[in-house]
């Protein structure tokens, strides 16, 4: 019983950056920009976070800090991608590299590695802590009750508004949203800072919150989760939310298993998420649930002159 | 505004008033294509030398190190091509797959597992010593071409994305590595993590005057290579498929066995060049040999538009890059992660500068 409470108790805290990368990565993808991008990104937050926190103290403005900073980095990948009609494969992979190369050549020259800061304290939820078992999951941090609250405003919007509507034309039929007067470009380049800004946050949560410390390449290959957490999700950030919860769930799973006392070699276990990666993937293929939502244009340039 | 005729004096209009659309080019004649490609190598290797002046390495030392040393001193042109050989490998692994458009990421992966079947080999002392080179070349071949099997069949299969599927290998990969070199293959002698130390005849020898063998078999590869992909059928085929693998298909071209064919290949280059690096440079196999070749390996294969011959060319000066970043690192304490950037830094400049190369901005309505 014990294992399972704080199994649960340590699940959102993991599902968090998954939860806020997929979703910045859902809105630019609607848009029809396929964004490899996500792995470097979230590092930038995690280093722009830190470096915030160890000036100002205040976890909030280090969020937002992450939010910027990730935010500012993208209009790189934005220009390359939309304007100058990059293959949005290679420049996402650059856009990987090139934060790589930022981050640890930053994050020495400024001293930032390995300096301890604080997070943020857990608030109970009022009478909700004291129930047996899930107890736990009401004993967290501000961001992760805020998450489930960002997911629906962004599903709103998504879903709800015309801005939306017109983001979710661009990434689904260019050529229709152009002769309906929406400016495709201008879309796609706001599609891709505004959901780079949530895929910083994710990264700046890992470091500020969560581990509390910068490392380079802190964020280990989470980022390429959550690009295949999308897929999994087919763009729906709902669902996109329940593969967080399950990859978080299995991250925390392990840890608390070898606590118990449940010998495992220690390199296979670190294997798990990514062959979990690899396996819903599958799953999702095999069974082939639902239609095939992928966004229409997904991964296609535009150019007017083009249309055909 | 009317059409002036063209007999009337031209009217000058302020360059922010005039009206620009976007063309595509036909064809950019080849001299100004390299024009423009040279203008984009220049503006990187411009962009990344103010960046690392900024990081407090004086420009004189920077060209020293770059230029100079790397051209002058026989030690370190030595170091360059050793440097190269395993460079090359990974280009041209990459250039294979991405001519058949896949996408494969996993070259670190397939690196990883040519460093261990090689070293299985050396570990059981199969065969004998004056083989055993030659069999854990083979073993890395084999286990850089079985890693690559994974992505390539759910993407046959069942149309998983290849860039995910082989990307998530190389972390399994990197996992199964820290787990033998902090287990089972951990030298007995001090205990550190890695494989104990190769015999001196499973080691890629030194040729005339310390030149390593290793440049001298990725020659012969991107030889092979080039034949492959720019003499032979199957090369033509290829090419059909990186235009349009459905109008390859209607036209008879085998796309599914030559798909498979040039990934299968493509991870056994890369396993190849695992074993480059664990028998040429360290000896042993490490915990991190790898770091760094993947994406070296998508950039060569980028920057030489995956031409096996422009590819080993690039992958001289990604050496060059490497080595010369190893002293920055040591002289400077400047992160070895300023490769990296380096590196994304040209790409970013030289995939920027393609749409130059592929449009025209035109003003409209004004001069003329």
């Amino acid at each position: 019983m014990d294992l399972i409470a704080n199994w649960l108790g340590n699940m959102p805290d993991a599902a968090v950056p998954f939860a806020l990368a997929a979703l910045g990565l859902i809105v630019s993808e609607r848009a029809g920009v396929l964004s490899l991008g996500a792995e470097g990104l979230m590092l930038v937050g995690a280093l722009a976070g830190i470096g915030v926190q160890l000036a100002v103290h205040e976890p909030g403005i280090a969020l937002i800090g992450s939010m910027l900073a990730a935010a500012a980095v993208s209009v790189l990948f934005a220009v390359m991608v939309v304007w100058l009609r990059v293959n949005q494969v290679i420049a996402g992979l650059a856009l990987v590299f090139f934060c790589q190369g930022l981050t640890g050549l930053l994050g020495t020259l400024l001293g930032w590695t390995n300096q301890p800061v604080t997070g943020l304290t857990a608030v109970a939820l009022g009478p909700l802590v004291q129930l047996p078992v899930v107890g736990k999951l009401f004993h967290q941090n501000v961001v992760v009750y805020l998450v489930p609250f960002i997911i629906a405003g962004v599903v709103l919007y998504l879903n709800r508004s015309v801005a939306g509507l017109r983001l979710r034309a661009v990434g689904e039929n260019p050529q229709a949203a152009d002769a309906a007067g929406i400016p495709v470009l201008r879309t796609r380049f706001l599609a891709i800072v505004a959901g780079s800004a949530l895929v910083g946050l994710a990264g700046g949560y890992i470091a500020v919150i969560s581990t509390k410390l910068w490392i380079a390449g802190m964020t280990g290959g989470r980022g390429w989760i959550a690009v295949g957490l999308v897929i999994f999700a087919r763009w729906s950030p709902w669902r996109a939310f329940a593969g967080a919860l399950l990859f978080g769930g299995i991250e925390t799973l392990i840890p608390q298993l070898s606590a118990a006392g449940i010998a495992m070699p220690q390199y296979f276990v670190l294997m798990t998420p990514y062959l979990v990666t690899l396996g819903v993937m599958v799953w999702v293929a095999v069974t082939r649930r639902g239609a095939d939502e992928t966004p229409g244009a997904l991964g296609e340039p535009y150019l007017r002159e083009e249309r055909r | 505004m009317p059409e002036s005729p063209s007999s009337a004096p031209r009217r000058f209009v302020p360059l922010l008033e005039r009206r620009y659309t976007l063309e595509l080019r036909q064809q950019l004649g080849w001299p100004q294509q390299v024009l423009v490609l040279a203008l984009a190598v220049f503006a990187g290797l411009f962009i990344s030398g103010a960046i690392l002046v900024a990081a407090g390495v004086s420009p004189a030392d920077l060209l020293n190190e770059f230029i100079v040393q790397t051209f002058t001193d026989p030690e370190n042109l030595r170091a360059v091509l050793f440097q190269a050989a395993p460079m090359v490998m990974v280009g041209l692994a990459a250039a294979l797959a991405f001519r058949a458009r896949f996408w494969n990421l996993g070259l670190e992966g397939q690196m990883i597992w040519g460093a261990i079947g090689a070293t299985f080999v050396s570990i059981h002392e199969i065969g004998p010593p004056a083989l055993r080179m030659w069999l854990m070349a083979g073993a890395a071949l084999a286990c850089g071409l079985a890693w690559s099997v994974f992505p390539l069949a759910l993407k046959m299969r069942l149309g998983i994305n290849e860039i995910i599927s082989s990307l998530m290998l190389n972390y399994v990969a990197a996992n199964f590595l820290l787990h033998l070199v902090y287990g089972a293959w951990k030298d007995p002698k001090d205990s550190f993590p890695y494989s104990p130390k190769f015999q001196p005849f499973e080691r890629l020898p030194e040729i005339f005057d310390g030149f390593s063998s290793a440049i001298v078999l990725a020659a012969v590869v991107a030889l092979l290579a080039w034949w492959f992909v720019d003499r032979s059928r199957a090369g033509l085929y290829l090419r059909f498929i990186h235009a349009s693998q459905r109008v390859a298909d209607a036209v008879g071209v085998p796309v599914r066995r030559l798909v498979m064919a040039s990934v299968l290949l493509s991870g056994a280059l890369a396993g190849l060049a695992g074993f480059m690096v664990a028998a040429g440079q360290e000896g042993r196999l490490t915990q991190a040999f790898y770091n760094g070749y993947g994406f070296s390996g998508i950039l060569i294969a980028f920057l030489a538009r995956n031409n096996p011959l422009a590819a080993s060319v690039v992958a001289v000066v990604v050496a060059t890059l490497f080595v010369a970043g190893r002293s920055l690192q040591v002289f400077y304490q400047i992160p070895f992660s300023m490769v990296q950037l380096i590196q994304a830094i040209l790409v970013v400049c030289v995939a920027s500068s393609d749409f130059f190369i592929r449009h025209r901005i035109r003003a409209v309505g004004a001069v003329h």
